[in-house]
């Protein structure tokens, strides 16, 4: 098997809410074509940590950075960088469905009709790809037109996955995509990860441990702004190095 | 198929892996009594290993996948049974080499009356089968089949019981084979014991399959008589 | 009489009183438009609102007002609607915390309470006198933009307000630029609750008579306005003219005009509920 590279990287990541120390000296590699997972109490930094991958932290009053965040081996906290370009391959999804307040196809084409493009053939196959890869295709598409909000909390999510994947991203970002749905739902996006993970390297925040366990390769244990353990999964879920991981997976805490 | 059934289905196929390495050292085993082929001992002795690094593995994939999966109703049982078919496999693995110890203290083939007259061929013959269809239940499912396993033991242990005193009455008519008859007393007592063992996997293959517990079902009718 | 009892009983009483208050307010309502209906109701006919003003109260018609008010209607309708929402979205979504973002918002709230006849008096000065538009239907539109704006300002923000966050990360995520973002989703989702104030604001312009009297509308315009720089009159000023007239028949007319007034009023108002509604129904977050 070929040696994956490093998609993901942070380097000494420290970030801070005004005066609170949110991530403390952060470092950690995420290979391509991985399904990694961030676990950890609440509060602890894990959902602060993945937005900083696609700068969705910006917006917030006070928060900055320091160390380095790097996507295929370069830094996205540069003045270069654009931070629409940067989304364009780090896609993200979110806790709660926020499917927009559109029709379905709308909702698809939303990321590419921003990019100015219009022809209505491009849009259609588009859509069409990646309601299909987000496994939804059969169920919507005798209803394109029909509005996004009246679908199901597990098509809506689905609905969101197509729509990061519609602008062709190589990056994933999934804060919690399952915690809203009910345990069906929550099944069919755990089995999409699955099948994701062959094309696109995935980050998943969750609260679920079971979750972490069955779909990622790789977890991270963070705990007060720390990264307190990043292993294999099976290895961090048999075997964990610290005791605080110990009595997080085991519920002892937290 | 989803991700659990993808993971089960390893540990299914992984399972069945070591099944065959421990069918062909039982195999071995008694082409090497026949034979008194000393080298031949030797590789199964040596092959032990293999089979115990397959325990080793398995156990390692079980430990993960409850912990990964955290899985319920036939899963579980299935991981269940899993841990324990392995843990039996194992040990007719043990068998095996135990046997083929006794084989290579053999100067020469057994004597043929001997073999004759304790039926041990046909009962390693039918140890052997037992094994391998008791592999086709648990590949195909087949709780059926595994419970005729359970009634083939008895036939086995009708030849252990009278083992002693046929080789009694040999070791007594030949005082100079006493040691040989010895082994083939010991090999006799193994190969109960993989009946034993192949009894205990059809007790789990039904427990898994029909959610049944069937072992100890004779202690429970001996208390009430 | 037992603890659980004694609190069931205060429970009541609070109902009835409750009630009381309700129908209080509803009740003055109902005889007001009893009384007005009674005395204009049977004056009301198709000459009336096709006659020019005249001095004799049985010719005397409403044409000019009513024009007027839709004139004086669309014209702040256009002037109020950009500027407001411009300055609510602005508000709203771009201005960072800060002392001129603190300033800009207690000064919008002051204007909302300023008592509408300084507008008049600020009209007067920059629009008639300053800016030479004189007594027209441009100075009026404007002062009235000056006096709803705030409410305009005030509804657009509690209208973008209530756009979930989650729809602007959805559209953040994807790539879109802030601008995008206001103008493909946040105005389109908030859009029926900026109307819905817009029409409130507009309805409040639509009876005012203060600040049109201090820029000089006059109440007798023997013609109908035909471009924004003419003269005008408004229904309320109509209205008022007519009530400070001591003959009985023209305080038949100003009953008869208020009843038109009201009519276009709650016109205005049940298009705003329909449109809330609508809203509601389409969009559940």
């Amino acid at each position: 098997m070929s040696r994956k590279h490093n998609k993901l990287e942070a380097i000494n990541l420290d970030a801070y809410y005004g005066d609170f120390h949110a991530l403390k000296g952060i470092n950690i590699a995420m290979e391509e074509k991985n399904v990694t997972a961030f676990i950890g109490p609440s509060g602890c930094g894990k959902s602060t940590f993945l937005r900083t991958f696609n700068r969705m932290n910006d917006y917030i009053d006070g928060f900055r950075t320091e160390g380095d965040i790097l996507l295929d081996g370069k830094d996205i906290y540069t003045k270069e960088v654009r931070v629409d370009e940067l989304r364009k391959e780090v896609g993200m999804v979110f806790q709660k469905p926020n499917p927009f307040p559109k029709t379905i196809f709308e909702n698809v084409v939303y990321g590419l009709k921003i990019q100015g493009i219009s022809k209505k053939a491009v849009l259609e196959e588009a859509a069409e790809k990646s309601l299909k890869r987000a496994a939804l295709w059969n169920e919507v598409k005798d209803n394109l037109n029909k509005s996004a909000l009246a679908l199901s909390g597990g098509q809506q999510q689905r609905l969101c996955i197509a729509r990061a994947l519609a602008i062709s991203p190589s990056v994933l970002l999934m804060d919690e995509p399952a915690s809203a749905l009910d345990p069906l739902s929550t099944a069919k996006i755990e089995e999409l990860i699955y099948e994701l993970k062959n094309d696109y390297t995935i980050v998943i925040v969750t609260h679920n441990m079971q979750q972490a366990g069955r779909v990622s390769d790789n977890t991270a244990f963070f705990y007060m702004g720390e990264l307190v353990e990043y292993s294999k999964t099976k290895t961090m879920f048999t075997s964990p190095q610290d005791t605080r991981t110990q009595n997080y997976i085991t519920g002892r805490f937290g | 198929m989803p991700h659990i059934d993808v993971e089960l289905e390893k540990l299914k196929k992984k399972l069945l892996e070591m099944w065959d390495l421990v069918e062909y050292q039982l195999h071995s085993g008694r082409e090497a009594m026949l034979k008194a082929d000393q080298v031949m001992a030797e590789q199964i002795i040596k092959r032990d290993r293999k089979v115990n690094q397959f325990d080793v593995k398995i156990d390692r994939m079980c430990e993960n996948f409850f912990a990964l999966f955290t899985p319920v109703a036939v899963d579980l049982r299935m991981v269940l049974a899993v841990l324990k078919i392995n843990a039996n496999l194992e040990r007719i693995g043990d068998t095996a080499e135990g046997i083929a110890r006794f084989a290579k203290k053999l100067d020469a083939p057994v004597n043929e009356d001997l073999l004759e007259m304790t039926s041990l061929l046909p009962m390693y013959e039918e140890a052997m089968s037992m094994l391998n269809d008791c592999r086709i239940a648990f590949k195909t499912n087949d709780p059926v089949l595994a419970k005729t396993l359970i009634k083939r033991d008895k036939g086995l242990d009708k030849i252990y019981r009278k083992s002693d005193r046929i080789v009694t009455k040999y070791m007594a008519a030949h005082p100079e084979k006493i040691s040989e008859a010895l082994a083939v007393l010991s090999i006799i007592k193994k190969v109960e014991r993989v009946g034993d063992q192949v009894t205990n996997i059809a007790e789990e293959i039904i427990f898994y399959r029909d959610a049944k517990v069937v072992k100890h079902k004779q202690d429970k009718k001996k208390k009430k008589d | 009489m037992t603890n659980s009892e004694k609190n069931r009983l205060k429970d009541k009483a609070f109902q009835v009183f409750g009630v009381f208050c309700t129908f209080i307010g509803l009740v003055v309502l109902a005889v007001f438009l009893f009384d007005i209906i009674l005395e204009g109701a049977r004056r009301i006919d198709w000459d009336f609102l096709v006659s020019l003003p005249s001095r004799r109260a049985a010719r005397a018609g409403i044409l000019t007002a009513w024009v007027g008010t839709l004139w004086i209607l669309v014209l702040t309708t256009i002037i109020a609607f950009p500027l407001g929402v411009a300055a609510g979205v602005y508000l709203e979504e771009y201005a960072r915390k800060s002392k001129m973002a603190n300033f800009l918002e207690i000064n919008i709230a002051n204007l909302a309470g300023v008592p509408s006849i300084i507008y008049g008096l600020l009209g007067l000065e920059i629009f008639v006198r300053q800016m030479n538009l004189g007594g027209s239907l441009l100075a009026g539109a404007l002062t009235l933009s000056l006096l709803i704006l705030p409410i305009i300002i005030v509804t657009t923000r509690e209208a973008i307000k209530s756009v979930p966050r989650s729809v602007r990360d959805g559209s953040y995520a994807l790539g879109a630029s802030k601008w995008q973002t206001v103008w493909n989703q946040v105005l389109p989702a908030s859009f029926g609750g900026i109307l819905t104030g817009i029409i409130l604001a507009l309805s409040r312009a639509v009876g005012e008579a203060a600040p049109l009297i201090v820029i000089g509308a006059l109440a007798y315009v023997p013609f109908t306005p035909s471009s924004p720089l003419d003269e005008f009159t408004v229904l309320p000023i109509q209205i008022f003219n007519w009530t400070s007239r001591p003959q009985a028949e023209f305080q038949t007319n100003a009953a008869a005009a208020i009843i038109v007034l009201l009519i276009i009023t709650f016109m205005l108002n049940g298009i705003a509920v329909y449109l809330r509604n609508r809203q509601q129904k389409k969009i559940k977050w």
